[in-house]
């Protein structure tokens, strides 16, 4: 750039130079052809000077300065003087020419230069971002619809096309991906339906059978004792089949009855059932009115697993405190630490403990249903109390 | 009583036809669909155990064709879905009860039992046992006409004992029949000799021993 710079400069400075010298020459031989027409020495300065001279010299071309009374300014010219001898007489000629100075050039030149250049990168950015925008649209449009992409949801991937080879190929490869994803899910999801369901029956046969021995002859006390011990483990599998099968519905969103469910009501109810089965002692304190949108058989589930939750975890001499408050309720139950893995807690089969026999899912259902109708669920330890709250 | 036993499995129709003949009952089987539509249009039932997965067809169908004939017959069904949809449809089609795979026989025995009581015909709303009488109605329960106090709980434990007479019934199953479903506790078995002892105690003061222990951790309720 700067070396074409300096290159056009004196390019054009030279040319201009030969152009102004040339056209000197050519003035010169018509003043030459008019002299020796008529012989009378004539002026115009300071462009033609004509003065006899007794000698005659070579030609002398030089640049001079001239002050140019209309402009009040020096000017640069390009002068030739030439000696000839016409018709007898010598004349000495002097011709001057104005030259474009060589700032001006310069000036113009870089000028144009950082004009072009500059319309070169307006124009050029403006196409880019135009192009790029273009180009780069389904791209973006794709990964939004990526961000929203749920595999529990129902609906399929839907992406757009790009005129980009990369881009197509790399939303065909996301299309059997996420559609694989999707149908694997649901199988899976049809799979844990489908062996709970299918469990029940053989479950059903060797409970009856269990039934029909402890109620037939010839029993001694170890054998019952195995038998029913048998009974409890059968339970346990119900128990988490039932829980499953729960989960599944809940993800499948299977429940779609909204009512407007009073929580004191069904808190009471859920306490009065217990508290008979229960050397606990349950109390319930607060006398806000919690009233939640949802599932009337979900809020059932949610306060059965989260009341049955703590006295599991109780310390059989400890209470239960309910308490109701603005839009939230919290039950706690005493412990004796926190939990080592609060993080943990909500997940399918986690025991912090193995000491107490439990299916491992219930705290997992009572997110899932929080999750799904946004209620906020926390778990907090303080001053030797476990206490979960879930604002509605 | 006349049970029909309406089940695919036979190794589970046959394990509730030996139990319940064991009361004096003449059990019936039907193995499919085919077979159940043809037996109830033939003969008459006190009670119909409905599977709602019959190999061939639906139970629900076959509760359809009950209903549409009219049959006084009480109908129980036993599905393997645990669905609360599934249940609300069957109770909907005039089913007497529902319960859901797998169950304790001496629950079945039990809500048998409760269908018979509150029976269109010839319904008995009292379970009578020598000096005992309970009223399902009011829910009470009396020795020798002297009402009983009990707590709700003990209620339902002598009803389930009554209905269960001469059966062992280990804690586990009377712990499910009175947690009913929702119950993760049901590991917990300290509340049931509490409940167990109580009932014993009201009922021994009044002068009924009929609770009796059963290979050391089992009940039984049963004449000397």
């Amino acid at each position: 750039m700067i070396v074409s710079t300096i290159t056009l400069y004196f390019y054009v400075k030279n040319l201009m130079r030969a152009e102004v010298e040339e056209e000197l020459y050519s003035t010169t031989a018509r003043v030459e052809t008019i002299l020796g027409e008529n012989g009378t020495p004539f002026s115009l300065p300071p462009v033609v000077e004509v003065a006899s001279v007794n000698f005659i010299t070579e030609k002398i071309l030089k640049d001079t300065v001239i002050y140019d009374p209309s402009q009040k300014e020096m000017e640069e010219f390009r002068e030739l003087s030439t000696f000839k001898e016409i018709n007898g007489t010598k004349y000495k000629i002097t011709v001057r020419n104005l030259i474009v100075e060589s700032e001006n050039i310069l000036i113009a030149i870089i000028l144009s230069y950082v004009t072009i250049i500059l319309l070169i990168f307006i124009f050029l950015f403006y196409l880019n971002k135009a192009r790029n925008k273009k180009m780069w649209l389904p791209f973006f449009t794709n990964l939004e619809a990526m961000k929203n992409f749920s595999v529990t949801s129902d609906k399929a991937l839907y992406l757009i096309d790009s005129e980009i080879i990369e881009f197509s190929e790399f939303k065909d490869e996301i299309e059997v991906l996420t559609n694989k994803v999707r149908s694997d899910y649901k199988n899976l999801k049809q799979y844990t339906e489908d062996v709970s369901h299918e469990l029940q029956t053989p479950l059903a046969i060797i409970q009856a059978k269990i039934e029909n021995i402890i109620n037939g002859d010839g029993l001694n006390d170890i054998q019952f004792e195995h038998l029913t011990s048998i009974q409890r483990d059968i339970q346990r599998l119900t128990q988490m089949n039932k829980r499953l099968t729960l989960l599944t519905k809940i993800e499948n969103n299977q429940f779609v009855n909204m009512e407007s469910v009073d929580m004191n009501l069904l808190v009471e109810k859920t306490v009065k059932n217990f508290q008979e089965l229960s050397n606990v002692q349950i109390k319930i304190s607060g006398d806000a009115n919690i009233l939640a949108a949802m599932d009337p058989y979900l809020a059932e589930v949610l306060c059965n697993n989260l009341i049955s939750n703590a006295l599991k975890h109780s310390d059989p001499d400890g209470t239960i405190d309910i308490n109701f408050m603005e839009n939230m309720y919290s039950i706690s139950n005493s412990g004796s630490k926190p939990l080592e893995h609060p993080e943990n807690l909500y997940s399918r089969f986690y025991r912090e403990s193995e000491a107490i026999k439990s299916t491992g899912l219930g705290l997992a259902i009572v997110k899932r249903i929080c999750d799904i109708y946004k209620f906020d669920i926390n778990y907090t330890f303080k001053s030797g109390r476990h206490i979960f709250t879930v604002k509605f | 009583m006349k049970i029909l036993i309406a089940e695919d499995e036979i190794a589970l129709q046959q394990s509730i036809a030996t139990y319940l003949e064991k009361d004096g009952n003449t059990c019936e089987v039907a193995s499919d669909f085919t077979e159940t539509i043809y037996k109830v249009d033939l003969y008459e039932y006190d009670i119909i155990l409905l599977d709602i997965n019959l190999t061939t067809g639906s139970g629900l169908d076959v509760l359809k064709t009950l209903k549409k004939n009219k049959t006084e017959s009480g109908v129980i069904i036993i599905s393997a879905n645990n669905s609360l949809d599934d249940k609300l449809d069957g109770l909907d089609l005039g089913a007497d009860d529902y319960i859901t795979k797998p169950f304790h026989l001496a629950e079945l025995n039990s809500r048998i039992k409760a269908v018979l009581r509150r029976g269109k015909y010839g319904g008995d709303d009292t379970i009578t046992f020598n000096e005992i009488n309970v009223d399902t109605k009011s829910r009470t329960a009396y020795v020798n006409g002297k009402a009983l106090s009990l707590t709700r709980k003990e209620y339902d434990l002598l009803v389930f004992f009554m209905t269960n007479m001469g059966r062992v019934l280990s804690k586990e199953i009377i712990a499910e029949h009175l947690w009913g479903d929702n119950s993760d506790l049901a590991d917990n078995f300290d509340f049931i000799y509490v409940h167990i002892n109580n009932l014993r105690k009201k009922m021994t003061s009044e002068g009924a021993k009929y609770i009796k222990t059963a290979y050391g951790s089992g009940y039984k309720f049963i004449e000397d």
